[in-house]
């Protein structure tokens, strides 16, 4: 059984779950221990629910929106790059490495791309190994 | 109520079938609480299966439903109706994407399945959590006021005017028609302006189901899509509209004379007076400022030529309400102020003139009757004109200059024989599908196109202009009678007022922000308020009409007469209870759907306005704020359910 550090990846309706999507179609493959949640923006994404999957056992979280400029609700990806960014400042000062959170940004048209963020966000895990709290 | 979950995983034959052990997840999710059937099937989508899904629900009392397939991209909608046909709320229903996001991108089958599994635990945890929601619709008026009754707002209005469905048609002039209706020609197909406009002119100021508002100006607008109730104040025009009948006697008597800055300053007005001859409404107005009466003298000589008793010194500004269901703003542009722009001799020189004035001297409501005439009276014997005036400065190409430009040019050839013609540009645009044709045309009858980058400076010899362009040792000269500058077309000063009224930004040129600048070229942030005409941008009159009728169809498409509207249902709220009046949420919502209840001291959405991006709810500090359908519980139990 695959007991690999699982990441969660959090992927805004609009752009990224559609770009994951676009990977599946083209059967991309990335590993298995990527598990994705949608949210309508990622400017939905509270710093709480990136903690909230360290809690429950995540090594590593991937929050992925709209390229700048192309937020379907405007610009709910800014404000997710505003408070990813203080998270994982303060992801810092708790011991975790900040590389665990990454955000990044996925149109709805690249399938590559997502499958190359989730190839790298899986390496960089390896690497970091299990998160302990 | 006790959760009677059914699990459905679909086998999408061999697309999920092939690398996802189903029986396994059947016989991994059938224990958990609440799930009361878990069922594989070859293809959910088909339509045996959605009728399996139906028949499942009834003879289960099913009232939670979780289907493990493709994406929801494709079908969530088709298995939502599933479930409210046999009454579940659609939103019990929760979707996993087991086929783009686990089977087709795993190597290992034992591995995509163990990911399945915990895909179809999280769609479990997570409906659990899931509440019936209600579509919402809301009772709204099917009026529409359009301001600004350029060729944009014409076409706007009279693509809304219909049985049941009033328009207000908004203009701060005393006349419809926009700069349009003072053109004599119109590029590209180089017929009579007031011609191709009159008839939409009257149809506008008939139609049973117009009102048109002259002389008027936004005051005041509250509300939200559906429902704006708007304040407009209608300026006293000192002419009854009723008794007058258009005779225009009244001008003659008038002993003032004022320039006309509706023929560009280039002939005279009386203080009683139509804009320029043809103007529509054919009613006259006293310009309060000049009119002698005004200023204490005891003249009435308009009066006393009026057989039919029209003047009404005594006449005020009137404010009127009106609800409308929505708002196109159609408020136009204008020129860049050249007085900024010194080195083109604009006010200094007799002879400089901008390409609106010389539209005005050639059309045959002018000032001249449409004679081409020096300041001196005579005739230019050579023009020049200058295209890209002010581009440098705004930083965007105007995108109608030289079109206009090489329009006003081929009409000189036309009214001045002999007359020498030369085009300094920089680069040209001419985008439009008989553009080369024209091009080729006037280039056949001899125009010089000199290409001179924006180096021009204008100067006189005392008898003639004198155009200097190019750099260094490549400086020309060329003294010609006639300049014409062909201005950047900038916003309308009157933009910002509108911007603050309604609340929406303008882009970093000042023109207004579109909501997506390619496919909703026509709205705004703001649900209800849309943008035709060259407040958008500069555009010429058929991208104008274009976009003036877009906004009108967008508007026929959600505001039917006779019918509630229908809103998001996946919106936010704020409870009250826990909002401790920080607005956060207000600054951060893209849509201004967020405002402060005073009294209260809290934040409250406006669900008319809100599109559920849920910003605001990642951000309320005290939990306050609940995105519909993606609450924080359900994301939790979903994170919990993916890492299992």
């Amino acid at each position: 059984m695959n007991d690999k550090p699982k990441i969660v990846g959090f992927l805004c309706n609009w752009c990224s779950y559609e770009g994951a999507d676009r990977a599946g179609e083209a059967r991309l493959k990335y590993p298995a221990n990527l598990r994705t949640v949608r949210v309508m923006c990622s400017g939905r994404v509270e710093p709480e629910f990136v903690i909230q999957a360290f809690r429950e056992g995540a090594s590593g979280v991937l929050i992925l929106g709209c390229h700048p400029g192309d937020c379907h609700y405007k610009a709910g990806n800014y404000k997710a790059k505003r408070r990813i960014d203080l998270l994982r400042n303060m992801l810092d000062q708790f011991g975790i490495e900040r590389e665990r959170v990454r955000l990044d940004w996925v149109a709805a048209s690249e399938g590559e791309k997502f499958a190359k963020v989730a190839n790298e966000m899986a390496e960089t895990i390896d690497r970091l190994g299990p998160l302990k709290l | 109520m006790e959760d009677r979950i059914g699990v459905f995983v679909c086998e999408c034959g061999p697309n999920i079938g092939a690398t996802i052990d189903v029986a396994s997840i059947i016989e991994e999710v059938k224990g958990i609480e609440g799930v009361v059937i878990a069922k594989p099937h070859k293809l959910l989508c088909s339509k045996d299966g959605l009728e399996f899904l139906k028949e499942e629900i009834k003879a289960n009392n099913l009232n939670r439903i979780v289907a493990a397939a493709c994406t929801p991209k494709q079908y969530e909608q088709l298995f939502m109706r599933a479930c409210e046909s046999v009454g579940l709320n659609p939103y019990l229903f929760q979707m996993t994407n087991i086929r783009e996001q686990c089977a087709w991108v795993t190597e290992n089958n034992e591995e995509a399945t163990e990911k399945a599994k915990s895909m179809v635990i999280a769609a479990i945890n997570r409906v659990k959590k899931q509440e019936p929601l209600e579509k919402r619709a809301i009772e709204t008026s099917p009026d529409v006021l359009v301001i600004g009754a350029g060729v944009a707002g014409l076409e706007a209005t009279l693509t809304l005017a219909q049985k049941h469905r009033r328009v207000y048609l908004l203009e701060k002039a005393p006349c419809i028609g926009g700069i349009g209706a003072m053109l004599e020609e119109v590029y590209q197909t180089m017929e009579c302006a007031p011609c191709m406009l009159a008839p939409e002119l009257q149809e506008v100021l008939q139609r049973d189901n117009i009102e048109p508002m002259t002389y008027s100006e936004l005051e005041d607008v509250v509300g939200s899509f559906g429902n704006f109730t708007v304040k407009i104040r209608k300026k006293a025009r000192y002419v009854d509209e009723e008794a007058c009948i258009g005779c225009n006697a009244c001008f003659e008597p008038c002993p003032v004379d004022v320039p006309n800055s509706y023929n560009a300053g280039l002939s005279q007005r009386k203080a009683i007076y139509l804009p320029y001859a043809g103007a529509l409404p054919n009613i006259p107005l006293i310009d309060r400022e000049h009119c002698k009466r005004f200023a204490g003298e005891d003249c009435t000589l308009c009066e006393q030529s009026c057989a039919f008793g029209a003047i009404k010194y005594d006449d005020e500004d009137e404010i009127i309400e009106k609800k409308a269901g929505a708002v196109i703003l159609a408020v136009g542009a204008t020129m860049i102020e050249l007085g900024s722009l010194e080195k083109y001799g604009y006010g200094k020189y007799d002879n400089v003139y901008t390409a609106l004035e010389l539209e005005r001297l050639n059309a045959s409501n002018g000032p001249t009757g449409g004679k081409i005439l020096l300041k001196d009276g005579s005739k230019p014997k050579s023009i020049a004109f200058i295209y890209c005036v002010g581009r440098e400065k705004i930083g965007y190409c105007s995108g109608i200059c030289c079109m206009y430009s090489v329009k006003l040019a081929n009409h000189m050839m036309d009214k001045l024989p002999g007359v020498s013609i030369y085009s300094l540009y920089s680069d040209l645009c001419l985008p439009k599908k008989e553009s080369q044709r024209i091009y080729d045309r006037i280039m056949d009858r001899g125009i010089a196109f000199l290409r001179s980058n924006e180096t021009e400076r204008v100067s006189s010899n005392g008898n003639k202009l004198v155009i200097h362009y190019g750099t260094g040792s490549a400086t020309r000269k060329l003294e010609v009678d006639m300049v014409v500058l062909s201005p950047a077309m900038v916003p309308n000063p009157d933009i910002v007022k509108f911007s603050e009224l309604f609340d929406i930004p303008l882009d970093d040129m000042g023109f207004f922000t579109e909501e997506h600048a390619l496919m909703k070229p026509f709205a705004t942030p703001l649900e209800g308020i849309y943008i035709a005409g060259c407040c958008q941008g500069p555009k010429d009159i058929g991208d104008s009409v274009s976009q003036g009728s877009a906004a009108a169809g967008k508007i026929l498409s959600r505001l039917i007469p006779g019918e509630k509207l229908e809103l998001e249902t996946k919106v936010a709220s704020i409870d009250e209870e826990k909002c401790s009046g920080c607005s956060v949420c207000i600054a951060l919502c893209p849509f201004s759907a967020i405002s402060r209840d005073v009294e209260k001291e809290v934040s409250a959405v406006d669900e008319t306005l809100c599109r559920g991006c849920g910003t605001c709810v990642a951000a309320c500090p005290s939990g306050a704020a609940t995105a519909r359908h993606f609450t924080s519980e359900q994301i939790f139990e979903e994170i919990k359910g993916v890492l299992k």
